[in-house]
């Protein structure tokens, strides 16, 4: 699938803001490492997941309209904020698995990006991380 | 005084998120409809036990749940909690900005710090109250933290090392348990980015039980070396009847305080302030 970056409408709007929170932080502040003004959409293959703490890490091989393979690396919430909302290791997302991942990208390196959401290969979406400035007020 | 504009994006997102008006704002009622059906100890006292989220709902529970809460919240005209800024001298205030300029890479809840108190509270993972007698345990997903609030009416320790959770002891004012806590040190942030404190620092904690399925969180803290006058702060939080707590292990692949380093190196204006 080629590679595609443009604006999600979920990640703005109402919506957005209905569900944002003032000064709360999964973990660490959004903002610190990811530019919430650089939004990310990317089709790929998943070649690799951690599933740890204090993030899940994904990895989405993505064909470049050259031909290319450029592979990008999502981070997510922990684990047990997923399991919560629906995930399961190993069985939600496996290796070859074909998703397309919308976020925002790292500041500091250009295949690094924060997933808010996953659509699987059947439709279905999940949430797979926080909202763009969660935590960094 | 100019109000930063971080606090102003905060106020409108609160003010989105919080529906309904202003005009409903008031005491916890003392009896109510709802406050009659609460559980109650074999004492009597309001029943505090159970697995509670607070106000991150969405983070933790996903949208749609978060939206759904959100609606019956504003159906039931239940009253959105409380928000003040900070009310820090301007050497407080002064270094806030510091750390807001810096995106809130110094958190030292990046660090995989226990959370501090009230901030642990408002994390997106659950905690778990056990009501006995003479105490109640707090036990926090994250981080593995606990506190152990004797309410048999002894007071704090002579001996208080600082701590992150500080010591807490705590008491009944009718349906609500009054927590008091010092000793803390001062690695912790207290609500957000850059919400700095002293040792000097005392919470006092409200936990009332307003309705069977929320309890309503209250928060005054008091910090001569940082505050001009004592900081007001509420959450709701919420009962989770099934919810459990399970293990969260922070540093087992933190990549934050690497991702910092290359933060610092290619961008001079966060080295420069």
């Amino acid at each position: 699938m080629p590679l595609t970056m443009k604006a999600n409408p979920l990640l703005a709007g109402p919506l957005f803001a209905l569900l944002a929170t003032s000064g709360v932080a999964a973990h660490h502040s959004f903002a610190a490492e990811y530019d919430g003004m650089q939004p990310v959409t990317v089709s790929g293959t998943v070649a690799k997941i951690e599933w740890t703490n204090p993030h899940i890490h994904f990895f989405v091989d993505v064909k470049t309209d050259a031909g290319s393979i450029m592979q990008w690396k999502f981070e997510g919430y922990p684990p047990n904020m997923l399991v919560r909302q629906g995930w399961k290791r190993d069985v939600t997302l496996k290796p070859g698995d074909t998703i397309t991942v919308s976020g925002w990208r790292a500041r500091f390196d250009p295949n690094l990006g924060a997933a808010r959401e996953v659509t699987f290969a059947d439709g279905r979406k999940l949430n797979a991380g926080p909202p763009a400035g969660t935590g960094g007020q | 005084m100019r109000i930063p504009r971080s606090v102003l994006a905060s106020a409108v997102l609160v003010a989105l998120c919080t529906a309904p008006s202003s005009a409903q704002r008031g005491a916890v009622p003392a009896a109510t409809a709802a406050t009659s059906r609460i559980p109650r100890a074999a004492d009597g006292k309001a029943d505090l036990s159970g697995v509670w989220i607070t106000g991150a709902l969405a983070l933790l529970i996903g949208d749609q749940e978060a939206r759904a809460i959100a609606q019956a919240d504003a159906a039931a005209g239940r009253r959105p909690p409380l928000r003040e800024p900070p009310p820090y001298k301007p050497e407080a205030e002064a270094r806030r900005q510091y750390y807001l300029s810096r995106r809130g890479i110094d958190d030292p809840m990046a660090r995989c710090f226990i959370s501090g108190v009230p901030r642990i509270t408002t994390r997106p993972l659950p905690f778990q109250i056990i009501q006995m007698k003479d105490q109640v345990i707090l036990l926090y997903e994250a981080h593995h933290a606990f506190r152990i609030v004797p309410t048999d009416g002894r007071p704090h320790p002579d001996d208080i090392e600082p701590s992150f959770n500080g010591d807490s002891v705590g008491h009944w004012e009718g349906d609500t348990l009054v927590v008091d806590v010092i000793g803390f040190n001062e690695k912790t942030w207290l609500a957000g980015v850059g919400t700095i404190h002293s040792e000097k620092l005392h919470v006092v904690e409200r936990y009332t039980r307003d309705s069977a399925d929320t309890i309503r969180y209250q928060v005054t803290l008091e910090d001569p070396d940082v505050f001009t006058k004592p900081w007001h702060m509420e959450e709701i939080f919420r009962l989770r009847p099934n919810e459990r707590l399970r293990e969260y292990e922070c540093i087992e692949n933190n990549e934050d305080l690497q991702r910092f380093e290359k933060l610092l190196e290619i961008d001079p204006a966060l080295r420069a302030r």
